[in-house]
């Protein structure tokens, strides 16, 4: 299966909605979208990741780097995902201390900085 | 001989052929003219494509030629700069460089630069220009199986190297103690990934063992993982207070890795002399399992983040109670990231695996057969060899003093 990426901006945010498999053959496209983002001069990203089948500590590298990135400029990486499986993955890696995760794209857009 | 007339690129590929492809790079009528002509009356079975400029041999190199016959006096480039370009742009192909009388010391000159042989135009006869192509592409292909043989060797001694590294001899004395570790590299990988783990048995007769991974594939993951190994086992013998232990691994993961976005996770257990109590810190690492008739992971309240992940984190120990009886295991994510076998994108996951263990574990299985018998299992669940590494380690107490 492949990694779907597409773009979108609400009100002062972008969304980045991911669908399929965020693995180490994948996730440089994702790696590549947000630093692009970054690069022009993006901020404040959703990463929405309810389509997401499969993420793997490789894609999970992808997330912890996109957030460095935007953090260096005072942005924020809000993920969207209510899926147990893939909320578990981000329990056990401790990564829910360190991204801001919503149950929907509204929420995440209408959360304060 | 046949004769093609130069096509451009894009046509179409040529189908791989016995009959020995030679592209013939001259910008001169009659020498051209000769060069088909002696092998014309040589009667061999040679395909001659020519071409009259670099620029054009350019285009033709990505087909399927096995030699090229280079004329170094060119329009559009001279000498050992057209055999460079000819070399750089197809690095598997013989070059057989062709010069006058007047400039034979060019032929040496480009020799030595790597093409396979040169020839003195008006000195060749059909027989000989015949067997110099033969012999350069014969010379070309040992040399390349040559070049492929010491590769695979240095890629083998360099796996050696970061396997001794990553997965040490447990330093383990009591007899008492059963240590087994398994390591399978993943699949399209011809480097080991950064799966590392380690046991060691301090003086006081406590017993610490580690597991981890960091994140991605490949040489650089894999030798952060070994100086990761490294740092916790010179911590450990160290008798520093094992809860600085992760902190410190941390700090040496930020400043020692290539990019911001590594990470590692890492498990850790303390042991104590008497079995009776153990102490877990955990990384952003898969759950240790206690196995006994049951099976139970350490709670998820235990979890910490990955190292190299917030600055200054600290992991706090989980006590759990301990009893000798238990068997401990140890693992990275790759024994749980496979598919289960149901047939659809399924992933086995952290329960599928407890099930199929649990299953195993009826069986009453050794510690060393019950690791083989998992391994198998998951892998066959996955339908072939797994994508990541499985590192794995169980530890299971005797009653030999």
């Amino acid at each position: 299966m492949d990694l779907s990426l597409s773009t979108r901006t609400e009100g002062d945010r972008i969304v980045v909605e991911v669908g399929g498999e965020i693995d180490v053959y994948t996730a440089p496209r994702l790696r590549e979208q947000l630093v692009d983002l970054v690069a022009d001069g993006k901020y404040h990203l959703i990463v929405d990741m309810e389509k997401v089948d499969f993420l793997d500590s490789t894609g999970l590298g992808v997330l912890v780097g996109g957030l460095k990135r935007v953090r260096a400029h005072d942005g924020s990486l809000r993920l969207v995902c209510t899926q147990e499986r893939i909320l578990k993955i981000f329990r056990i890696t401790g990564l829910t201390k360190v991204f801001p995760i919503h149950a929907s794209v509204e929420e995440a857009v209408n959360a304060s900085e | 001989m046949t004769e093609t007339s130069a096509t451009p690129r894009g046509a179409s590929s040529p189908p791989i052929v016995a009959k020995t492809r030679v592209l013939l790079v001259e910008d001169d009528e009659g020498d051209a003219f000769l060069v088909r002509e002696l092998l014309l009356d040589a009667a061999v079975d040679i395909d001659l494509v020519r071409v009259r400029s670099l620029a054009e041999a350019h285009q033709h190199l990505p087909e399927q030629y096995h030699c090229v016959l280079l004329d170094l006096g060119l329009p559009d480039a001279q000498g050992m700069e057209a055999l460079r370009t000819v070399l750089d742009a197809a690095p598997n192909i013989a070059v057989l460089v062709l010069t006058g009388l007047a400039d034979e010391h060019r032929g040496t000159e480009a020799v030595a630069a790597g093409a396979q042989d040169y020839l003195v135009k008006g000195t060749i006869d059909g027989q000989l220009l015949t067997r110099a192509i033969r012999y350069a592409v014969e010379r070309k292909r040992a040399d390349e199986s040559t070049r492929r043989l010491y590769e695979s060797e240095a890629r083998a001694a360099e796996n050696a190297r970061l396997e001794r590294g990553l997965l040490p001899q447990p330093l383990v004395s009591s007899r008492g103690v059963e240590v087994v570790t398994r390591y399978r590299p993943g699949r399209h990988q011809s480097l080991l990934g950064g799966d590392f783990y380690d046991v060691v048995e301090c003086k006081d007769g406590s017993l610490f063992a580690m597991i981890g991974d960091v994140a991605g594939h490949g040489p650089d993951e894999a030798a952060l993982g070994v100086c990761l190994r490294i740092a916790w086992r010179t911590l450990v013998l160290a008798g520093v207070d094992p809860d600085t232990v992760l902190p410190s691994m941390d700090a040496v993961l930020s400043s020692e890795r290539s990019s911001e976005e590594v990470f590692a996770t890492v498990s850790m257990v303390r042991i104590d002399p008497e079995q009776r109590a153990a102490r877990f810190w955990l990384a952003g690492h898969p759950l240790p399992v206690l196995l006994d008739h049951d099976i139970t992971p350490v709670p998820d309240e235990a979890a910490g983040t990955a190292l190299g992940i917030v600055d200054g984190d600290f992991w706090p120990g989980f006590d759990l109670e301990f009893d000798r009886t238990c068997r401990l295991m140890l693992y990275t994510d790759g024994l749980i990231e496979g598919y289960d076998g149901q047939g659809g994108r399924r992933r086995l996951g952290e329960d599928g695996m407890h099930r199929l263990l649990l299953d195993l574990m009826g069986t009453g299985l050794g510690a060393s057969e019950l690791t083989d018998a998992l391994l198998a299992e998951v892998r066959e669940r996955n339908g072939g060899e797994l994508t990541d590494d499985v590192a794995l380690l169980i530890l299971s107490w005797t009653d030999e003093a």
